[in-house]
C-alpha cells in the first residue's frame, strides 16, 4: 500500500498544510494507485452528497399542511358565529320592525318614516340597519375603527417572514380620538392571491 | 428547497442588535443546517424549529459577548445537540426502510432525480446505514461544507480525529459500494 494513501481524502478536502498539498500533487502525477483511489473517494463523496439531496427532496414539506387545521378551525368558527347570528336574528324578528313595517308608517307610527334611498345606496343602508338591530340585543365586541395593512417586509428582514404573510393592525380609538388599543395579526395574502378567480 | 417558505419568529430585539451578523449567517447557513437536520432524521417542520431555536441561541450568545471564532461550528453544534435531544426523530432516518421516501427519486421524468437509480440507492442506503453515528455525522457535516476544524467543534472531537473518521467513512462507502 502506498504511504500516501492515508492522506488522499485530506488532500481532496484541502485539509493538508500547503507543503503537504504540493507534495501530494507531485506524488499523484507518478502514482497510478493513488489516482485510482482518489477517483473512488471523489465518487463516494459525490454519492453521499447526492444521497443528502435525495433525502432532503424526498422529505415531505408539511409547512402548508400545518396551516390547514388552523384555517379549517377558523372557517368552522366563522360558520358557527354566522349560524348563531342568523338563528338569534330569526328569533327576535317579530319584535323588531320588519322592512314592510318600515315602508308602511301608518301601521307603525313609532317608526320614523324612512327616506326612499336611491338604488345604489341600498347596501350601506342595509348594513346600518343590521348593525342597529344587532346592537340592541347582541353584546358585540367593539369593532376596530381602523384597519391598517402592513407589509411584513417593512418590519422584518427579507426571508424572516414566510412569503405571502403580511400583517393587519386593528386600531381602536378612544372618544377623544387617541389610539386606545392596537392588535397585530398575520394575514396570508399569498393564499388570498392564489385563490383562482371564477 | 428553492422557493420554499419558512416560518420563523424572531423578537424585535434580535433584529435591532447584532441583526446584520445573525441575518447574514442565517442566509448563509439556513439551507445547510436544514439539510443536515433532515438527513439526521428530523422532519422539515422539526428541522425548521431547530434552526429557529439555534439562531435565537446565536443571538443570545453574541449579545452575551460569547466567542465569535468558529461560529459555523458553534451553530452546527447547537443544532446537532437539539437534534440529538429529539431521540425519536434522530433515529428515524436509518431505522425505517427508505423506499416510500425515495419513490419519487427514481421517477425518470425528473432529470435532476435520475442521478441516483433505484438499485444504486438501496446499496448506498445500506452502506450509509452501516456507518457508525460519528462517521455518518462527520460525513454529513463535511457534505454541509464544514472544515474538519468546524466539524470537530460541532461534534466535540479533535480535528485529527475528524480527519481519521472522515477517511474511514469514505473508504467504507467506496468499498461497499464499489464506486
Amino acid at each position: 500500500m502506498c504511504k500516501y494513501s492515508t492522506k488522499l481524502i485530506a488532500w481532496l478536502d484541502r485539509e493538508l498544510e500547503q507543503e503537504q498539498m504540493a507534495e501530494m500533487e507531485q506524488h499523484l502525477r507518478e502514482c497510478v494507485e493513488c489516482r485510482v483511489n482518489i477517483a473512488k473517494y471523489e465518487g463516494a463523496s459525490q454519492l453521499f452528497d447526492d444521497y443528502c439531496n435525495a433525502v432532503m427532496a424526498a422529505e415531505p414539506d408539511r409547512d402548508r399542511r400545518r396551516w390547514i387545521p388552523l384555517l379549517s378551525a377558523a372557517a368552522a368558527i366563522l360558520v358557527l358565529v354566522a349560524t348563531t347570528a342568523v338563528v338569534l336574528r330569526t328569533r327576535v324578528q317579530p319584535l323588531s320592525p320588519s322592512p314592510t313595517a318600515i315602508v308602511q308608517p301608518a301601521q307603525s307610527p313609532l317608526v320614523p318614516e324612512p327616506a326612499i334611498p336611491p338604488a345604489n345606496a341600498m347596501r350601506p343602508r342595509r348594513a346600518r340597519a343590521k348593525r342597529s338591530q344587532a346592537s340592541n340585543w347582541l353584546p358585540l365586541p367593539p369593532q376596530p375603527a381602523v384597519e391598517v395593512a402592513i407589509p411584513a417586509d417593512s418590519m422584518f428582514p427579507p426571508g424572516a417572514v414566510p412569503e405571502g404573510v403580511n400583517f393587519v393592525a386593528d386600531v381602536n380609538f378612544a372618544p377623544d380620538g387617541s389610539a386606545r388599543q392596537m392588535r397585530l395579526r398575520p394575514r396570508l395574502t399569498a393564499i388570498e392571491r392564489s385563490t383562482p378567480q371564477p | 428547497m428553492t422557493g420554499e417558505s419558512v416560518q420563523i419568529t424572531l423578537p424585535f430585539s434580535c433584529l435591532a442588535s447584532g441583526a446584520r451578523e445573525v441575518t447574514s449567517l442565517y442566509r448563509e447557513l439556513r439551507e445547510p443546517l436544514l439539510r443536515y437536520l433532515v438527513c439526521l432524521g428530523l422532519s422539515k417542520d422539526e428541522a425548521q424549529d431547530v434552526v429557529q431555536d439555534t439562531f435565537l441561541s446565536l443571538h443570545r450568545h453574541l449579545t452575551a459577548g460569547g466567542a465569535q471564532n468558529n461560529i459555523r461550528g458553534w451553530l452546527f453544534r447547537v443544532a446537532h445537540n437539539q437534534a440529538r435531544n429529539r431521540q425519536g426523530s434522530y433515529h428515524r432516518r436509518f431505522a425505517e426502510p427508505l423506499d416510500p421516501h425515495f419513490a419519487p427519486m427514481v421517477d425518470e421524468s425528473t432529470p435532476e432525480r435520475m442521478v441516483l437509480e433505484k438499485e444504486k440507492l438501496h446499496r448506498l442506503e445500506k452502506a450509509i446505514a452501516a456507518l457508525t453515528d460519528s462517521e455518518r455525522e462527520c460525513l454529513l457535516l463535511r457534505a454541509s461544507g464544514l472544515r474538519y476544524r468546524e466539524i470537530g467543534e460541532a461534534l466535540g472531537m479533535a480535528t485529527s480525529t475528524v480527519g481519521d473518521t472522515v477517511e474511514r467513512a469514505i473508504r467504507k462507502i467506496s468499498e461497499k459500494f464499489d464506486v
